[in-house]
């Protein structure tokens, strides 16, 4: 019996996991372009994940809601890139922490403003009925949850693998210099991969919402957790942020049933002091090697 | 097709190029000599866009491409095989020759298929790079990853290419296979400018050639002409 609660409390926290993953995933993609991430990216998901809610309160089906949530999301990276990250970059400065941090802030009361404080449940037309398997329970929503993450994640890199534009977004993560010499813009490709983090960001938000409610406040718990992964993990390695964010998600959900909820944070906190004490770089990430 | 006039550019307060002016003629191979310091690889980083000229003109193919981004010249024609080779190092060696053709080829599919003639072409020329095509560039040794910086400036099937140091970091026998390579092109007819610290190996396979001194040429003329400037033979082919 006893196995069967762990298992159980395993398998709903690796599915918190994969989007914990799914958020560091997309810190990951700017960072190999520009070096640079969106702090506000919390609020990118809570206002996806709004946006998202308010496309099917208007009456839109839930299949289409996804496409015109993730536009929003790509939308939103863009304004990000465009407003908080380009100059500071072109000035070879780090104004961007400070300001993607504002742009959270700013995203957080717009939330407030437009929407309210109260928290919402998300509908959604897959099941919450809770399916047996091997004595497990698990929902088809959870279920979705997995397929969702591990989709966005598949095509972003078979984009980046397959397609020359996909190759020019890797040229510009390890040369950008020499990238431009081949006639690929540096910016569009920061763009491009703002875009996409931000597609990602709605994408963790559309998912996440069934489960846990939508409301201004939502991010923070995240995202706290998607650095985590992300540090942890390293920030070039897709493989590495599913297994860490796996790992971290289960930890978390077996602290919270053993020692109590108000313990829920700890693992992901200490491994992220181990990993910056330890492994700066990341379990998974490439201790940079240079050949004089 | 590649006229500089009168070029300044330098790096925030302290300015290295004072002034060249050069021409590299179609069909030509120019070399660009001088001693370390001189200026020639911050002339050919103006050149290329890579760092803003603040003065001066550059003509490719009678257009004036100064102050635009390094990528605006690239599509226009233009290919720098940089100081240091600086190849993709964790891609492969097919897709840093691909990534050259990048300005010319579909973005998403089909790329591979249309880019197909000119990697035939390259792999003709650099067996080597053949063999190791789905190898990381990375890991390549410095003589191969100088024939794939070569082959990925051929790849953009460019009106001018610059090419910087090509012997740096090479064993005296791979230097010689490169300098093999470059006179095999010559006879492709390329144009191209060479900046490169052996003069001699250099001004064997140029057509013409300027001397570079304190951000400005020095000394000008075909190899016969400079190899009767005593000046010339005292400081650089001595």
């Amino acid at each position: 019996m006893n196995s069967l609660i762990i298992a159980q409390m395993a398998v709903s926290g690796a599915l918190m996991g994969l989007v914990y993953a799914l958020i560091a995933y997309g810190f990951q993609l700017t960072f190999a372009t520009s070096k640079s991430i969106n702090f506000g990216q919390g609020e990118l998901v809570m206002l996806s994940a709004f946006f998202s809610l308010t496309l099917l309160n208007l009456g839109a089906p839930y299949w289409l809601m996804i496409p015109g949530g993730l536009l929003f999301g790509v939308v939103m990276g863009l304004v990000v890139e465009r407003a908080c990250v380009r100059l500071t970059l072109e000035q070879k400065s780090e104004g961007w922490i400070l300001l993607t941090i504002i742009f959270g802030l700013l995203g957080f009361s717009a939330a407030e403003n437009i929407w309210g404080r109260d928290d919402r449940p998300f509908p959604s037309p897959i099941s919450s009925d809770a399916l047996h398997i091997l004595g497990i329970n698990v929902t088809p929503v959870e279920i979705s949850v997995a397929i969702g993450v591990f989709a966005v994640m598949g095509v972003i890199e078979l984009f980046k693998r397959k397609t020359l534009l996909g190759k020019a977004f890797e040229a510009v993560s390890a040369d950008r210099d020499a990238a431009e010499l081949m006639g690929i813009s540096a910016t569009h490709t920061i763009m491009l991969s703002y875009g996409l983090s931000g597609m990602v960001a709605a994408m963790a938000g559309i998912l996440i919402s069934p489960i846990t409610t939508v409301g201004p406040t939502m991010a923070s718990a995240l995202i706290l957790k998607a650095f985590s992964v992300a540090v942890v993990a390293g920030l070039d390695s897709g493989f590495g942020v599913v297994v860490i964010g796996i790992l971290i998600g289960v930890l978390e959900s077996l602290t919270s049933y053993y020692l109590g909820s108000g313990w829920r944070e700890t693992p992901g906190l200490l491994l992220l002091i181990l990993a910056l004490a330890i492994r700066p770089n990341g379990v998974f990430g490439k201790v940079s090697i240079r050949k004089v | 097709m590649l006229q500089v006039e009168n070029l300044r550019a330098g790096y925030g307060a302290s300015e290295v190029l004072v002034g060249a002016s050069l021409h590299v003629k179609q069909g030509m191979i120019v070399a660009l000599i001088g001693a370390n310091g001189a200026g020639k690889t911050t002339t050919m980083r103006a050149i290329s866009g890579m760092i803003k000229p603040t003065q001066g003109t550059v003509l490719l193919n009678g257009k004036a491409v100064q102050g635009m981004s390094a990528s605006q010249i690239a599509r226009l024609g233009l290919a720098h095989a940089p100081e240091g080779r600086k190849v993709f190092g964790p891609l492969s060696v097919e897709d840093n020759l691909l990534l050259g053709a990048y300005h010319r080829l579909p973005g998403f599919l089909g790329f591979h298929a249309m880019a197909a003639p000119d990697l035939e072409k390259i792999y003709n020329l650099f067996p080597r790079l053949r063999e190791r095509r789905l190898q990381a560039a990375g890991t390549l040794s410095g003589g191969e990853q100088q024939m794939l910086a070569i082959g990925r400036a051929l790849m953009a099937d460019p009106k001018v290419i610059l090419l910087d140091e090509p012997s740096m970091g090479l064993a005296p026998v791979i230097v010689q296979e490169v300098f093999g390579i470059l006179r095999r092109l010559k006879e492709q007819g390329i144009t191209l400018l060479l900046v490169e610290q052996f003069a001699k190996s250099a001004l064997e396979v140029a057509d013409y050639a300027y001397v570079m001194d304190h951000g400005r040429i020095a000394v000008e003329g075909t190899p016969a002409e400079l190899h009767r400037n005593e000046k010339v033979i005292a400081a650089y082919l001595g």
